[in-house]
Formats: structure tokens, C-alpha cells, sequence
């Protein structure tokens, strides 16, 4: 299938990478279809690209790559979803989103209170709402320490 | 608005299926219980204004931004550990 996008023209999928998220993104309830491109080879960053607004393409990450303890409590996200028995590592994928302010990028930051979880079994995704975690919505990616050895 | 007055223990509903319940009080603190359908999200008013902002501003970001946050990324995440 060809998806329309202000970024990158128009892309051609399968209909099997179309993520469907009931609950949309927040803010974003209206858009319930996404697909994850890669941003560039061996980049760290995908754009969750929208299937219904070509416009409309959020920053996302694997958490992984940079805090390897992050953990999400998905217990009622499974009820939720009614995925219950799909709580398996090689089904559900997580992935964090990324801001990065204009012009600086040593500024970027991921949200770790709004998690975004797929189900490649069911192709899925949901964006999970974390009250009550010990983390924060903009969790810088790298250090000043860092930023200040590399230049 | 629709204003209410409650006391402990008392309940308000809202359409058929959403239940309120004040359960406590204590100085400048209420504990609310809200049983609802589970296809209505109920959120803490300032984490979802956190995540909402966070989901606007990623929507914004450009790509030369982007390509630079990639490089920068990778090169100081392989000189960690």
C-alpha cells in the first residue's frame, strides 16, 4: 500500500506493517494508523509516521539503547488491549518518544512516562499513560559532561 | 461547570456506567474511586498534559535536527561503559 508523507513522498508498504492504535497518541486521538520508518541506516531514531495525516510524524527510540533497567508495568495495558497471553519479549516491542528542540539537537530529550507499546502479533500499539513511575518526560539523552568531551 | 458537594463515602455518577466515589480527606487531599468502562482513559491531569506537550513537540522536529541527534547519539553512546 502507498502511504502520503510531507517527509519523505510517498512510501510503499505492506499492509501488514500498519499499526493500529485504538487510543490514538495523546493529543493525536483522531489518527489511529501508524507505520515505523527507519530514519536512516543504523540510526537510533524511527519516525512514527502516520497513515491518515501525512503531516503528522513523531520522533521515537528504543529506551534500551540508553537506560537498559527502563521498565513499564503492562499489566493492565494487557487487559486493556485484551492481550492478554501476548505478553511475550518476542510480541511486544517497546519504544519511547523523542523531542529534539530546533537547532539543538545535544538538547534531546525522550518521555519516559508515555511509553509507546506494540503488538506485532496483533499489530497494535498503544500509548501507555505511567501515574504512578519513578521517571520523567524529558530525560535528556545524553549529558552536558558528554556533550562538553566530544566537542 | 456543574458543581457538587460530597460527603465522605458519597458517590456521583455519571451516565450509566462511570462511578465517582470520594474515599478520603485528609488536609489539602482527596483520594477519588473511579470506576468507569475500561475504553474510557482516565488520566492525572498534569501527566497527560507532560505526554501530550511531548507528543506535540516530537511532531515538530526537522529533519536536520533530527540527522545530527542521530550522529551525536550514537558517537557518545559508544564511548559509554
Amino acid at each position: 500500500m502507498k502511504i502520503k508523507t510531507t517527509r519523505f513522498g510517498t512510501v510503499t508498504l505492506g499492509e501488514e506493517k500498519i499499526l493500529n492504535m485504538p487510543f490514538g497518541m495523546l493529543g493525536f486521538q483522531d489518527k489511529k494508523r501508524f507505520v515505523i520508518l527507519q530514519n536512516k541506516e543504523n540510526s537510533p531514531f524511527f519516525w512514527y509516521q502516520s497513515v491518515d495525516d501525512p503531516s503528522l510524524a513523531f520522533v521515537i527510540t528504543n529506551p534500551f539503547l540508553f537506560m537498559p533497567d527502563y521498565e513499564v508495568d503492562i499489566e493492565n495495558v494487557l487487559i486493556e488491549m485484551s492481550w492478554n497471553g501476548n505478553s511475550k519479549n518476542n510480541i511486544l516491542e517497546l519504544y519511547v518518544v523523542v523531542n529534539i528542540p530546533k537547532g539543538a539537537p545535544e538538547k534531546m530529550t525522550a518521555n519516559l512516562i508515555g511509553p509507546i507499546l506494540v503488538n506485532n502479533k496483533t499489530r497494535q500499539a498503544v500509548q501507555v499513560v505511567m501515574s504512578n513511575s519513578p521517571y520523567i518526560h524529558n530525560f535528556p539523552l545524553i549529558t552536558q559532561d558528554e556533550i562538553e568531551s566530544e566537542s | 461547570m456543574l458543581i457538587l458537594t460530597r460527603k465522605l463515602g458519597e458517590r456521583i455518577n455519571i451516565g450509566d456506567d462511570i462511578v465517582i466515589t470520594l474515599l478520603e480527606i485528609k488536609g489539602a487531599q482527596v483520594k477519588l474511586g473511579i470506576e468507569a468502562p475500561k475504553s474510557i482513559s482516565i488520566h492525572r491531569q498534569e501527566i497527560y498534559e507532560r505526554i501530550r506537550t511531548e507528543n506535540l513537540e516530537s511532531s515538530h522536529v526537522n529533519e536536520l535536527d533530527l540527522a545530527r541527534a542521530a550522529t551525536l547519539f550514537s558517537s557518545i553512546t559508544s564511548n559509554r561503559n
